[in-house]
């Protein structure tokens, strides 16, 4: 596992819930209901793994995201936010090219520019106000790009909803990141709990208030996972749907 | 109206903007040119394109007018926000299309119970959350015709936290009235995500389980408020 750069957390705090993801799956009886998902062949250690990550989010993450709330006003949060994504378009602008969109790599090229200059560092956005709209291309679009397909949906520990197309792209995302390269490990991974603390800090509610409203949570975000995705490597449109797709849609609004 | 609220960060940027002009111009060159390469094809909007794209114009205005109108108590806005999204969703079809095939194991009055727990339902889990989303400004950016007849109006959401968002609605015509049967969010179908999560509980319990859990929610929401 790729344990520099983005999103990825300590290895040995992974290898530690690796472990213990492998215990829960295997004495929690995870009750499944009906026929199993087509997607998800791989549900009940999915929802094994799902219940060990929601236990520490609970019992971690969000304590502390919620303490960061308390301390971080929501624009300086939204500040932070931007500032990584700011430092991920490098990677957005490589998988671009990897996808052969020029009109995109320039864009991010130019955001790049104008919010690291202008925008201080990318701590603001100034990009998206000349006209220049954020894009994110990743490593598991760009397999997507090619035709490879997401295979089977997949929890992963602490890092969440996950296919084993999308954790090839993470691993290799965080790869091409350079800033970690020049640091120790420990500083890169730090780096990137920080940020994701952030994140998780900036949906406190929108998470309760999902997690309270859905009457399968498990389920609500694995169709919410799989659907974003797919959408992303479509580009965010349905105008080229193949025949495949027009068929899903039949089947989603006409029922008789 | 919405530049006397935005917090610091957007007002900021367009300040920042504002004292560049020449980089400003710079990037509009550059966006004139790379606008070049992409220009959309341009083609007339059909008539029910307009019909329903008129719709979601005016439903946005009246939303967006409740959403910012902070001096009507939380609780009145979220009943006009309900009176509102009432006349304009088709909520019948909505529940419908959430049972997809399990509809037919409902008995009548069990079709009856759940349309209206489930409308109880979706008021529950979006009402509450009404005050997060006045700083946004919605734009139409495109409408689509789909081959049996429904219409797909495309918005962006611009400004707040969740700039630059897609938000597709979906539209069906029905006695002469375009209704909402979808709200697609960056790829994530309301009816999609709902007919997962019903699917199995209704194929383990049948009809009666899935109104006990919606009942259950229901009266979990209530007490919340």
């Amino acid at each position: 596992m790729g344990a520099r750069g983005d999103s990825a957390p300590r290895p040995r705090l992974v290898a530690l819930a690796l472990i213990a993801a492998a215990l829960t799956a295997g004495v929690s009886c995870a009750h499944i209901d009906g026929d199993p998902d087509p997607s998800d062949p791989w549900e009940r250690m999915n929802r094994g793994t799902f219940r060990f990550n929601e236990g520490a989010d609970r019992w971690v993450i969000e304590p502390i995201a919620k303490g960061m709330d308390f301390v971080l006003p929501d624009p300086v949060e939204r500040a932070i936010r931007k500032f990584y994504e700011n430092s991920m378009i490098p990677v957005h602008f490589l998988n671009a090219i990897l996808q052969f969109k020029p009109v995109t790599a320039i864009e991010d090229l130019a955001r790049f520019v104008v919010n690291t200059t202008i925008g201080v560092a990318g701590f603001f956005d100034p990009a998206t106000h000349f006209g220049l709209e954020a894009h994110h291309e990743d490593f598991g679009q760009t397999l997507g790009y090619w035709g490879v397909p997401p295979g089977p949906y997949l929890v992963l520990p602490l890092l969440g909803p996950s296919s084993p197309r999308d954790t090839v792209g993470l691993v290799a995302d965080s790869a091409s990141l350079v800033y970690p390269w020049f640091v120790t490990i420990y500083v890169s991974s730090s780096i990137s709990v920080f940020r994701q603390l952030n994140r998780r800090s900036l949906a406190i509610d929108e998470i309760a208030a999902e997690r309270q409203a859905a009457l399968d949570y498990y389920v609500a975000v694995r169709n919410a996972y799989l659907n974003y995705r797919e959408n992303l490597v479509n580009d965010r449109t349905v105008d080229e749907a193949d025949e495949a797709d027009e068929a899903d849609e039949d089947d989603l609004y006409y029922i008789d | 109206m919405r530049r006397t609220r935005t917090i610091s960060i957007t007002s900021t940027d367009r300040r920042t903007g504002g004292v560049l002009p020449l980089a400003r111009r710079a990037a509009a060159v550059l966006v004139a040119v790379m606008s070049g390469f992409a220009a959309p094809s341009v083609r007339a909007a059909t008539e029910s394109e307009a019909g329903a794209r008129a719709v979601i114009a005016e439903t946005v205005d009246q939303v967006l007018a409740v959403l910012r109108d902070k001096s009507i108590p939380t609780e009145d806005r979220i009943h006009s926000l309900e009176q509102i999204v009432y006349g304009r969703f088709d909520l019948y079809v909505m529940s419908r299309l959430v049972l997809a095939r399990n509809w037919k194991r409902f008995s009548e009055e069990q079709k009856k119970q759940y349309v209206e727990e489930f409308k109880r339902y979706l008021t529950n889990s979006y009402g509450s959350r009404i005050e997060r989303y006045d700083q946004q400004e919605v734009n139409i950016i495109g409408t689509r015709e789909e081959p049996r007849g429904d219409v797909v109006i495309q918005t962006k959401i611009v400004g707040g936290e969740f700039e630059g968002a897609l938000v597709d609605y979906r539209l069906r015509k029905q006695d002469s009235e375009w209704r909402v049967i979808d709200v697609v969010i960056e790829g994530i179908s309301m009816v999609s995500n709902y007919r997962d999560q019903f699917k199995s509980i209704v194929s383990s319990g049948g009809p009666e389980l899935l109104l006990e859990k919606l009942r259950e929610k229901n009266a979990a929401g209530m007490s919340i408020e």
